[in-house]
């Protein structure tokens, strides 16, 4: 039951995009379209979960003074791994993403969930955190580069799902796109959650 | 143990083990990374050069030039990288070029950083088709010889500038109607 809730919690209560707003550099960044979004998702979700699993092994032997310089040492070697293996053999999808694959690295959620969460409890807790947050991170910036592809370029997935005579809102791609979905998107998901607090008198 | 040595101890195995999970990766994944670099190179140049099927890189006056080569050994043209600066960025621009009849025989970008739904468009065909089978001793200049894509003037002059400007250095080394 504990590690349904550790994994649940990433998913909606504490959303790593539209709940702490934590790591959205990359979620702005790369979710021009829906299969870049997918990917930077499985991209995080790996280096997340085997960081938080290794960081929470290592918890009784890392000294507390050097944490920090432990942790990031153990999240880039995951993110190069990711890196060169998708360099290697996804060199369309590294193309678009380019830098924001090494970026993982300094992403906040991979720090925070590391030493908020993963230093604190045992590896099995700490990868049922890791993958509910990965996966909550996915389905954020998934959702949110299917608005923007809608809307900036008429399609889905790369699949043409608007007619011919709709006129795609550039704008959509464009930077100032992103802060615009999200910050609807964190919105509407406040309204929601508000509503649901009034309803149970825990006010 | 002393704490300070502790500290040590223990970021010097981990910085080791992680040093050593890279140096697996890497040479893991090396030879798949240069092969798809080659793949995707060699494919522009075929794209470029209409009819050849394998390339032969020749480094002449620091240039480096890709021969187009069909199935019975016929060179089929020569291509290169052109690199021009456009709205956001450097666009990088792989050129056919056939020095027998002097014209262009395509070309394809490589890389750019345009703005979506406008400069990008100058990956596009209705864009690129432009060029191909254009003489080398055309002026390059958009609005005359050269269509520019609406809205994005800037990075159709940088693509025409850019072709125009490599041009010049090659048609040194492989005059027009010489061999090549």
């Amino acid at each position: 039951m504990q590690l349904f809730k550790d994994f649940i919690n990433g998913l909606w209560n504490e959303n790593p995009i539209f709940r702490m707003v934590i790591g959205i550099c990359s979620a702005l960044a790369v979710t021009t379209s829906a299969n870049n979004g997918i990917a930077m998702g499985m991209a995080l979700t790996f280096v997340l979960t085997c960081s938080s699993i290794f960081i929470s092994l290592l918890r009784h032997i890392i000294p507390d003074k050097v944490r920090i310089p432990c942790y990031i040492i153990v999240v880039a070697t995951f993110t190069t791994v990711v890196d060169l293996f998708m360099k290697a053999y996804f060199p369309s999808l590294y193309e678009v993403m380019g830098i924001f694959i090494p970026l993982i690295v300094v992403n906040c959620i991979v720090l925070a969930r590391a030493e908020a969460f993963a230093s604190k409890v045992g590896p099995v807790r700490a990868a049922a955190d890791a993958l509910g947050m990965g996966l909550g991170y996915t389905w954020a910036i998934t959702l949110i580069s299917m608005i923007r592809e809608l809307m900036g370029a008429g399609t889905l997935f790369g699949y043409q799902v608007m007619s011919d005579s709709f006129t795609p809102w550039v704008i959509g791609i464009l930077p100032p796109g992103a802060f615009i979905v999200m910050g609807i998107l964190v919105g509407l998901i406040n309204m929601i959650t508000r509503k649901k607090v009034k309803d149970t008198h825990c006010q | 143990m002393n704490q300070y040595v502790r500290m040590i101890v223990v970021l010097m195995i981990i910085s080791i083990a992680s040093g050593a999970v890279l140096a697996l990766s890497y040479e893991a994944t090396n030879p798949k990374i240069q092969e798809q670099a080659r793949q995707t190179l060699e494919q522009s140049v075929l794209n470029v050069i209409p009819g050849a099927t394998k390339m032969e890189v020749v480094e002449k006056q620091d240039m480096t030039i890709y021969v187009g080569i069909d199935d019975q050994g016929n060179k089929k043209g020569i291509s290169f990288k052109a690199t021009g600066s456009g709205f956001n960025g450097p666009i990088e621009i792989m050129v056919g070029y056939n020095p027998r009849e002097g014209k262009l025989t395509g070309i394809q970008i490589l890389s750019m950083s345009e703005t979506p739904g406008l400069g990008a468009k100058i990956k596009e065909e209705a864009f690129t088709k432009q060029f191909t089978q254009k003489p080398v001793e055309d002026e390059f200049t958009v609005k005359e010889d050269v269509e520019a894509i609406s809205g994005a003037t800037i990075s159709s002059t940088a693509v025409a500038d850019a072709i125009k400007a490599s041009l010049d250095k090659i048609v040194k080394i492989y005059p027009v109607g010489g061999d090549f």
